[in-house]
């Protein structure tokens, strides 16, 4: 932790610049975050909690939520394990070529969702270059969750190796020769000394993956194939719902999908500094 | 900077627990709901404003009918979006059995894409299974005055128009508006006035505020409060009117009665499934689905007695159908691309 700044004065008797700079803040995220965050809530409830409950309960909303939160979730575990080796890799060796990697990894972050979506299908699509190849053995890929997990890995690609590379460039290489030193193979060195160091950064990066990846709709909407209890996330069906002109059943996974990241990102407050102190 | 070993252990436990915690809870895939485990399952793709009508009775209805005649009943399982966007989505690969769609262009589409092969104008009504006349919605008590498609142009008005490229109900409203205009320059001078017809096309599209991807999503946009007239299908007026929505109806003097086709994806169904699929699509055609269909506001082409039964449906004084314009391998690339795209759109 560092100092606390707090304490130090610059003006002599009551601080006006604290709470005039807090009520900034208040007053710029109010009408652009807060105020929408709001309106969902209040739109959601606005006939009543037992309405809210029911379309909280439709099978093909809860359907979409868990298809979203399984989706999700293993799109998570690949790009949490390729960003770990992909960011050791990428600090510990120096070779030819070794910026346009990085560059490329990150690229994701630029492109548009629905052109992801789009190289998919022209990629694994019945039509596709590969695809093409894989229908005669009944193999499809496009229109199955597995669709949804790949444009999920595709969209969140550079998030968990954003967050861990910057750890890795400032770590010291010192305990790592240490270890080297007193006998530690390199597997031991990193299970023991490099591991240990990251694993705030490997929670932040897996929560970042997994909330970008369930909130996902431009590349899904045009790999999923969109069939309600078969191939629809949350944010399809709230789009489907919202196009039905279903606004409070829209509303209504909305609001699960905003407490859902409210508690990801509460995680991850409180978890790293949980799992970063010494 | 170092740990007490037990300490980092625990740690490590707590996470490796708490990641198969994950796995367990999390890693499988949910099953579908309330499936007939027995049944055969039709996937339907539907434009946008079929939904209704197939989910809450025609699924059940044929299912019902199914089961007695076979013994078995039949899952559907269906996704509602934009005529022209369900095409595009079949014609990449997803896996839809059966298409309806707004307009016969993209059943055309669909054959030249090899996505089907039945020649659906063999069926009966030429493959069409409902239709519904295009009409203007406007704000409660019509404060702007609309009587036509005409005031559709007034300059400050603004409308919400649904995208041509991706709706088939935004097609058949453009080929609504410059029909119309074309019927009414032909009585005024007694000989349609291409140039004055594309000139209310122009004029009226610099209204349009928003033009959302389906016929749906136009209306949901309009019930939110936007803009001061929308264009879309009768059908949709009179559901908004049931549901309470503060609109009002304006039936133009002409206008265009859109047909929507249903066609068999034959690419994706394979012999076992057939025979069920072809039910469903004679079932479409069954008195018992067209009074459906009356009962969901569209109007049936196979009894116009039928039509009788819904109070609700306007009188239309001078009707035309997609013909007026010599069918949709005409009026696509006259109309669509040649007046709409190139000289109201991209002008």
């Amino acid at each position: 932790m560092s100092a606390n700044l707090s304490g130090v004065r610059h003006t002599r008797g009551f601080d006006l610049v604290k709470p005039l700079s807090i009520t900034v803040i208040i007053a710029v995220m109010l009408p652009l975050v807060l105020l929408p965050l709001a309106s969902i809530f209040i739109f959601g409830t606005s006939s009543g909690l037992d309405k809210f409950w029911a379309a909280l309960m439709a099978p093909e909303a809860i359907f979409a939520l868990k298809l979203s939160i399984v989706t999700s979730f293993w799109a998570t575990v690949f790009n949490v394990f390729f960003g770990l080796f992909a960011a050791y890799v990428l600090s510990k060796y120096n070779f030819w070529g070794r910026n346009a990697l990085i560059v490329t990894i990150s690229l994701p972050t630029a492109i548009p969702t629905a052109v992801a979506g789009f190289a998919l299908l022209l990629l694994w699509g019945p039509y596709g270059t590969l695809g093409r190849l894989l229908e005669p053995q009944g193999i499809q890929i496009m229109f199955t969750a597995a669709a949804i997990i790949l444009a999920n890995i595709f969209v969140t690609f550079p998030l968990a190796f954003g967050v861990i590379k910057p750890v890795f460039d400032t770590m010291s290489s010192s305990l790592e020769e240490a270890a080297a030193t007193i006998g530690a193979t390199r597997w031991q060195t990193f299970w023991h000394v490099t591991l240990p160091s990251l694993r705030g950064a490997i929670v932040g990066g897996a929560l970042l993956t997994f909330a970008r990846s369930v909130g996902e709709f431009g590349s899904t909407i045009l790999v999923s194939g969109n069939l309600a209890s078969r191939t629809q996330t949350a944010p399809l069906y709230i789009f489907a719902k919202f196009n039905e002109g279903q606004v409070e059943a829209a509303n209504a996974i909305a609001i699960v999908l905003a407490l859902l990241s409210f508690m990801i990102f509460s995680i991850l407050f409180f978890a790293r500094d949980w799992l970063e102190a010494d | 900077m170092m740990r007490p070993f037990p300490n980092r252990k625990h740690r490590l436990g707590i996470g490796l627990a708490a990641i198969a915690l994950c796995c367990s809870l999390v890693g499988c895939l949910p099953s579908t709901p309330d499936a007939d485990h027995n049944g055969a399952t039709i996937t339907v793709y539907g434009f946008s404003i079929m939904k209704e009508a197939l989910e809450k009775d025609i699924y059940p209805a044929f299912s019902a009918k199914w089961k007695r005649e076979q013994g078995v009943g039949v899952n559907f399982v269906s996704s509602f979006a934009g005529s022209e966007t369900i095409t595009n989505q079949i014609l990449q690969g997803a896996p839809a059995d059966v298409a309806i769609l707004a307009i016969e262009r993209d059943a055309e589409r669909l054959k030249q894409g090899a996505a089907t092969a039945s020649d659906w104008g063999l069926r009966p009504n030429h493959g069409i299974i409902n239709k519904t006349p295009l009409v203007i919605l406007v704000r409660a008590g019509n404060p702007k005055g609309i009587r036509d498609f005409a005031d559709l142009a007034s300059p400050g008005l603004r409308v919400i128009h649904p995208d041509p490229v991706s709706s088939g109900g935004a097609q058949w409203s453009i080929l609504a508006i410059y029909g119309s205009a074309l019927l009414r320059s032909e009585a005024e001078t007694g000989a349609p006035d291409q140039a004055r017809a594309l000139q209310l096309l122009q004029a009226l599209w610099k209204n349009v505020i928003s033009s959302p991807g389906s016929a749906r999503e136009a209306r949901t946009q309009f019930e939110l409060g936007q803009g001061d007239a929308l264009v879309t299908y009768e059908l949709e007026g009179l559901l908004m009117k049931q549901a309470g929505s503060g609109i009002e109806m304006v039936i133009p003097k002409a206008t265009i009665f859109s047909e929507h086709p249903a066609v068999a994806i034959d690419r994706n169904i394979d012999v076992a499934k057939r025979p069920v699929v072809q039910a469903f699509l004679n079932f479409l055609s069954s008195d018992e689905a067209q009074k459906t269909f009356v009962k969901y506001h569209f109007r049936s082409v196979t009894n116009e007695a039928f039509n009788e039964e819904n109070k609700e449906f306007a009188n239309i004084e001078q009707p035309f159908t997609i013909e007026k314009f010599g069918g949709w391998q005409k009026a696509y690339p006259d109309i669509i691309e040649g007046i709409f795209l190139n000289q109201v759109r991209n002008r």
